[in-house]
C-alpha cells in the first residue's frame, strides 16, 4: 500500500491542484509542494528494509496466454532511484513557481509532478510490461513541458527531437519485450532466469540496450539531449538530466543484465568503448562550449560514460559503484541545472563571454555554486568523488586500458567546471545591460540546500549507500526461482554469475 | 420444383430489425415532412439497440443459415456489435447543429442503416456472392452518403471519386470472385480450400483480382488513393464512420476469407503483407505533411489498416481475437477523435485546421485532454487502448516468420513517424493562443456522450485489458 501512495501521491495532488480556481496561483503552489514533500517524506520509509529486502505489491493485470502483474518492488537497487526521484521532485516543483506566466503555472506543475509518478512507476515497476507502461508515459509530460512552457523555436525543436529519440528507442524497447516473451511467456521476469537461444539472445539484448542507451544517454545517442537540457526550463532540466537519465543505467542493472547475461558479456568490449567515448568525447566537447547550460550537458554525457564503462567492466567495486555515481550525479546535475536557472535569470543570457563576477553581488549563490562545482569535479569528501574513485579502482581490474583513458576527465572536467565557476562568478562584475543581478533569494537557497546537503552525505559516508545496495544484485530473488537449467541458475545469480564469469576469465 | 433453403430468422433477426428500422425510418418521414430530424436519427438509434438484443442469443454460438450462405458465429457477433455501435455514434455526430446531411434527414438516416445493414452481411458472409452483396450494399450507400456535404464543392468531389474508383473495384471484386468461382466450382468459402491447396493458376488470378477489390476497400496502400479526398470532403459524421466501421467489415470479409481458404499457406498470401508493410509506410509518412485533420486521420486510417493486417500473420488460433480487439480499439480512437472535432464546431467543417488548435488547452482543457488522449491512442502510447492493440500485433506478429518479422519492424517505423503526426496536433493545443483566439464554442450533450463512449473504450481497453478477455467466449473465434 505504501507503495502505491508513494508514486501516485505526486499524481493525486496533481489532479487536486487543478481543481483550484484560476486565478490565483498560491493555493496551487502549496498543494504541489505539498504533494512532494510529502512523498518524499513517505519514500524514507523504504529506508526501513534491510540490504536484500523488499517490498512488494503484485496483483494479477492480465491474465491468460501472456500474463501480467501489476507488481511493484523496491529491493536495494530501486531504493536508491526511487529516493533521487522523490528528493530532487521537491527543489524542482518549487523552483518552477517563479515561471513567468503564474496563470499557467497550473498546468507547469501538474505536468511536473504527473512526471514524477511516471519515474516513480519505472524504478517499482516489478513487471516488465508494466515497466514499459511508465517508460513510455515519460516521454509525454517532459514534450509538453518542452513544447508548451518554453518560448523559443529552438526550444520547440527540442521537444522534437527529445521526443522521437526517445520514442525511437522506446520501440525498440518494445520490440524486444515481445521478443523475449515469446520465449519467456510471462511478462513477471523479475527474479526468474530463462534459457534464450543463441541467436536470439544478442538481439534481444540490443534491443533493451539501445533503449537505456539512448536514455542514459551515451555517444552516438545523445543526439536529443543537448538541445533538450539547453532549451529546457531549469526545473525540467533538472528532473531529466538529474532522475530521467538514470533509467537507463537502472534498466541495464534490472532488466538487461539479469536477462540476458551471455550477450551482456559478449557486447561488454563495445559498451565500454562506447563509455570510453563518452567520456572523452562529452568532456573534450564540454571545454569549448560557450552555453554554460550546454556545457553542463556535456559534462553529463561525460559522466554518464563513465558508468557505462563501470557497468560493463563487471567488477565487484566498479558495478554497485556505479549506483553510487548514478546517485551522486543525478544529485549534482539537479543543483547545477536550478544554479544555472538562476544565474539565467539574473543575467538574461546563457552565454558564459556575456557576465562574470556574480559572486561580488551575490555571494551566497558564489557558495552554493561552489559547492556544487566541486561536486561535479570530484573533490574529496562530496559525492562526486565517491563514485568516480570507486568505478576506477573497480574498473582497472578488468579493463585497465579503458579505464586509463578515462581518467584523463578529471583534469578536463577540473578545467571545464573551473571556467563555468570562475567565469560567471570570481572576478569584476560584468553583465549584459538588462540583467538584475541580486543575491540569492532565501527560496532559492533553501531549495538547492537538500540536494548539497545530499552531496556531502554521500560524500562523507558512501558506505550508507553501498551496504545498502546487494553486491549480488538480483541473486536473492533468482534462487526462488524455478530456472530452466542448472546453467541457468548460476548466470542467473546475475551479477554475482556475472562477476564470477569475469574472475574466472581473468 | 426448386428447393428453397431452410432459413433460420432467428439468425437473420438482427439484419432484419436493422432493415425495417431503415424502412420505418423512411416511412416516418414520408408521412410527415415535418419530423424532426433527432427524430429519426434517435429511431436508427433505438434500431440499433433492438438489433443489438436480437443478436444477444446469438453470442457465443455458431449456426449458419441460407443453406452455409450466412454464419453467425463468435466472430461474426464481435463485427456486428462494433458495427451497431458505430453507428449509433454517428447518429449521435449526425444530430449536432451544423451536422451536414444533405437536407434531407430520412434518406441520411436509412442510407446510414442501410450500410451497416451492408457491413453486417459481409461480417457473416461465408460465400463469395454474399460477400459481394455486402461490399456493394455497403458501398452504394456510402457513394451517396460522401456526397450528403454537396453545397460544398470537396464533398461532391469524394462522392464523384469514391463511387467512380469504388466501381472500378467491384469490378475487380466480383471478376476475381468469379474466377475463383471457376478454380474451385463453387462459390462456398469452405470449397475454396481444395483449390487453394493445388496452386492453379485460375485460383491464383481470381485471388490477385478479389484481393485489389478488398484492398481498395480497406484503403491497402497502394490503393488508398481516394481516401484523403474522399475522408476530407464527407461530412464529418460520415467520415467517422467510413473510417470504422468500413475498415471493420471489411476486415471481417479479409480475416474470414484467409481463415477458411489458406490452411497455413503463406507464400500466397505474402503480397497481402506486401500491402501491409507498404500501408504502414504510405499511410505515416503520408501523414507527415498533412494540414487538414481530416486528411491526417485519412493517412492514419491507411496506416492502422496495415497493422491490423498484422493480425493474420503466422495463421494461429490468437489472430482472429488480436485482430478484433485492434478494430474495437481503433474504433473508439478515431469515433473519439472524431466526436472531439466534431464538439469544437457543433458538427460543422470548422475545425480541420490542425493549426486552428492553437491554444485549444487553455481554453477547452477538458475537450484538449480526451483529444490528446485519444490522439495518444492512436500513437500508441501506454495506458490507451492502442498501446494493448500493437503489443498484441507485435506478438502476433513475431510469430509469422520472415515476413512477420518484417511487417513487426515495419510498425515499429511507422509508429515513430506517427510520433511525430499525432503528437503535432497535441503539440498545437498546448502552444500559447496567439492573435484572434478560435471560438471553441460547440459544447452540444450529444458529443459529450460520443466523447464519453470513445474515451470509456480507449481507457477501459488500455488500463484493464482484462475486460476484452473477459469478453472473449463471446467475441471472435479461437478455433477455425
Amino acid at each position: 500500500m505504501l507503495l502505491n501512495t508513494v508514486i501516485f501521491l505526486p499524481l493525486a495532488a496533481a489532479v487536486i491542484l487543478l481543481l483550484v480556481p484560476k486565478g490565483d496561483a498560491r493555493p496551487a503552489k502549496a498543494i504541489a509542494l505539498a504533494g512532494a514533500v510529502a512523498t518524499f517524506a513517505l519514500s524514507l520509509a523504504f529506508l526501513g528494509a534491510g540490504p536484500n529486502a523488499s517490498a512488494q505489491f503484485s496483483i494479477p493485470w492480465i491474465t491468460g496466454a501472456l500474463p501480467a502483474s501489476y507488481h511493484l518492488r523496491v529491493d536495494g537497487i530501486s531504493l536508491f532511484f526511487v529516493l533521487l526521484t522523490t528528493l530532487v521532485s521537491v527543489p524542482a516543483i518549487w523552483a518552477a513557481f517563479s515561471y513567468a506566466d503564474q496563470r499557467r503555472l497550473r498546468g507547469y506543475l501538474f505536468l511536473l509532478l504527473a512526471f514524477e509518478t511516471t519515474l516513480l512507476g519505472v524504478f517499482t515497476a516489478g513487471d516488465l510490461l508494466l515497466f514499459y507502461v511508465y517508460w513510455d508515459l515519460m516521454l509525454i509530460p517532459v514534450f509538453l513541458l518542452l513544447a508548451g512552457y518554453t518560448d523559443s523555436a529552438a526550444a520547440r525543436r527540442a521537444a522534437w527531437g527529445y521526443l522521437i529519440y526517445n520514442g525511437a528507442g522506446g520501440l525498440v524497447l518494445l520490440l524486444g519485450i515481445v521478443g523475449m516473451v515469446a520465449v519467456t511467456r510471462t511478462f513477471e521476469v523479475l527474479g526468474h532466469s530463462f534459457a534464450f537461444s543463441a541467436a536470439a539472445e544478442p538481439w534481444l539484448f540490443a534491443a533493451f540496450a539501445l533503449a537505456f542507451l539512448i536514455k542514459t544517454p551515451v555517444f552516438p545517442f545523445h543526439g536529443w539531449m543537448p538541445a533538450t537540457y539547453t532549451q529546457a526550463p531549469s526545473p525540467v532540466v533538472a528532473m531529466v538530466a538529474g532522475v530521467q537519465s538514470k533509467a537507463g543505467l537502472y534498466g541495464f542493472l534490472v532488466f538487461a543484465l539479469p536477462l540476458f547475461p551471455n550477450a551482456a558479456h559478449r557486447f561488454a568490449g563495445p559498451l565500454v568503448a562506447l563509455g570510453v567515448i563518452s567520456v572523452l568525447y562529452g568532456a573534450f566537447t564540454a571545454l569549448g562550449q560557450r552555453d554554460m547550460k550546454t556545457l553542463v550537458a556535456f559534462s553529463s554525457l561525460s559522466h554518464l560514460g563513465l558508468v557505462i564503462l563501470a557497468l560493463f567492466a563487471f567488477d565487484i567495486t566498479s558495478v554497485p559503484a556505479s549506483i553510487l555515481m548514478v546517485v551522486s550525479h543525478g544529485l549534482i546535475a539537479a543543483a547545477l541545472f536550478l544554479l544555472l536557472g538562476f544565474i539565467e535569470e539574473r543575467t538574461r543570457t546563457r552565454d558564459l563571454s556575456a557576465f562574470g563576477g556574480l559572486g561580488a553581488r551575490a555571494p551566497r549563490l558564489q557558495v552554493l555554486m561552489l559547492i556544487a562545482a566541486m561536486a561535479a569535479l570530484g573533490l574529496p569528501g562530496l559525492s562526486g568523488f565517491a563514485g568516480e574513485f570507486l568505478i576506477f579502482i573497480g574498473s582497472w581490474q578488468t579493463q585497465p586500458v579503458a579505464t586509463a583513458i578515462s581518467l584523463l576527465s578529471v583534469i578536463l572536467a577540473t578545467v571545464y567546471v573551473l571556467r563555468v565557476f570562475q567565469g560567471a562568478m570570481n572576478g569584476p562584475l560584468s553583465a549584459p545591460a538588462d540583467a538584475r543581478i541580486t543575491e540569492l533569494r532565501p527560496r532559492e537557497g533553501w531549495l538547492v540546500a537538500p540536494l548539497l546537503a545530499a552531496m556531502f552525505w554521500l560524500g562523507v559516508w558512501p558506505a550508507w549507500l553501498n551496504d545498502r545496495t546487494p553486491t549480488t544484485v538480483g541473486s536473492h530473488e533468482a534462487q526462488t526461482a524455478v530456472p530452466h537449467k542448472a546453467q541457468a541458475i548460476a548466470e542467473s545469480k546475475v551479477l554475482s554469475g556475472l562477476l564470477g564469469a569475469s574472475e574466472t576469465a581473468r | 420444383m426448386m428447393q428453397l433453403p431452410a432459413i433460420d430468422y432467428a439468425v437473420l433477426a438482427p439484419l432484419i430489425i436493422l432493415v425495417a428500422t431503415g424502412l420505418l425510418v423512411l416511412l416516418v418521414d414520408l408521412v410527415s415532412r415535418q419530423a424532426a430530424r433527432n427524430v429519426l436519427y434517435g429511431l436508427g438509434v433505438a434500431g440499433c439497440a433492438a438489433s443489438f438484443a436480437a443478436s444477444l442469443p446469438l453470442s457465443g454460438r455458431t449456426v449458419t443459415t441460407l443453406s452455409g450462405a450466412f454464419a453467425a458465429d463468435r466472430f461474426s457477433w464481435g463485427f456486428d456489435a462494433l458495427l451497431l455501435l458505430t453507428l449509433a455514434v454517428t447518429f449521435l455526430l449526425s444530430s449536432l447543429k451544423r451536422a451536414e446531411d444533405g437536407g434531407s434527414p430520412g434518406s441520411y438516416a436509412a442510407l446510414l442503416i442501410f450500410c451497416t445493414v451492408g457491413g453486417m452481411i459481409m461480417a457473416g458472409a461465408a460465400n463469395l456472392i454474399g460477400i459481394f452483396l455486402g461490399v456493394e450494399l455497403l458501398s452504394l450507400a456510402l457513394y451517396i452518403l460522401a456526397g450528403t456535404g454537396y453545397p460544398r464543392q470537396a464533398s461532391q468531389e469524394a462522392a464523384l471519386k469514391y463511387v467512380l474508383l469504388g466501381s472500378l473495384a467491384s469490378g475487380f471484386l466480383i471478376f476475381g470472385s468469379a474466377l475463383l468461382y471457376g478454380a474451385a466450382g463453387s462459390i462456398a468459402l469452405a470449397d475454396l480450400a481444395t483449390a487453394a491447396a493445388s496452386g492453379a493458376p485460375l485460383f491464383v488470378a481470381g485471388f490477385g483480382l478479389w484481393l485489389v477489390g478488398i484492398a481498395f476497400k480497406l484503403a491497402l496502400s497502394p490503393f488508398h488513393t481516394w481516401t484523403p479526398d474522399v475522408y476530407e470532403g464527407s461530412p464529418l459524421a460520415v467520415t467517422a464512420f467510413m473510417a470504422v466501421a468500413v475498415k471493420a467489415a471489411t476486415f471481417s470479409v479479409l480475416a474470414r476469407f484467409i481463415y477458411t481458404v489458406f490452411q497455413h499457406d503463406s507464400a500466397a498470401l505474402i503480397p497481402v503483407w506486401a500491402l501491409a508493410i507498404l500501408s504502414m509506410l504510405v499511410g505515416n509518412f503520408g501523414a507527415v505533411r498533412q494540414g487538414n485533420l481530416k486528411r491526417l486521420l485519412a493517412f492514419s486510417s491507411i496506416a492502422q489498416a496495415g497493422y491490423i493486417v498484422l493480425a493474420l500473420s503466422g495463421v494461429g488460433s490468437k489472430g482472429l481475437s488480436t485482430m478484433l480487439f485492434y478494430l474495437i480499439a481503433y474504433g473508439f480512437m478515431n469515433l473519439g477523435a472524431f466526436a472531439t472535432i466534431s464538439l469544437l464546431g457543433d458538427g460543422g467543417e470548422e475545425y480541420v485546421d490542425i493549426e486552428g488548435y492553437r491554444g485549444l488547452f487553455f481554453r477547452r482543457p477538458w475537450v484538449a485532454t480526451w483529444m490528446t488522449i485519444f490522439f495518444a491512442s492512436l500513437a500508441g502510447i501506454p495506458a490507451t487502448a492502442g498501446f494493448i492493440g500493437k503489443l498484441l500485433l507485435l506478438e502476433q506478429a513475431l510469430g509469422g516468420g520472415p515476413w512477420g518479422i518484417a511487417m513487426a519492424a515495419t510498425l515499429i517505423l511507422g509508429t515513430l513517424v506517427s510520433f511525430y503526426v499525432y503528437f503535432k496536433v497535441i503539440y498545437q493545443m498546448f502552444l500559447p493562443a496567439q492573435g484572434q483566439a478560435p471560438q471553441f464554442a460547440g459544447n452540444a450533450a450529444a458529443s459529450w456522450v460520443a466523447i464519453a463512449v470513445g474515451a470509456t473504450g480507449v481507457m477501459l481497453l488500455g488500463i484493464v485489458p482484462q475486460a476484452f478477455y473477459l469478453a472473449q467466449p463471446y467475441l471472435a473465434a479461437a478455433s477455425r
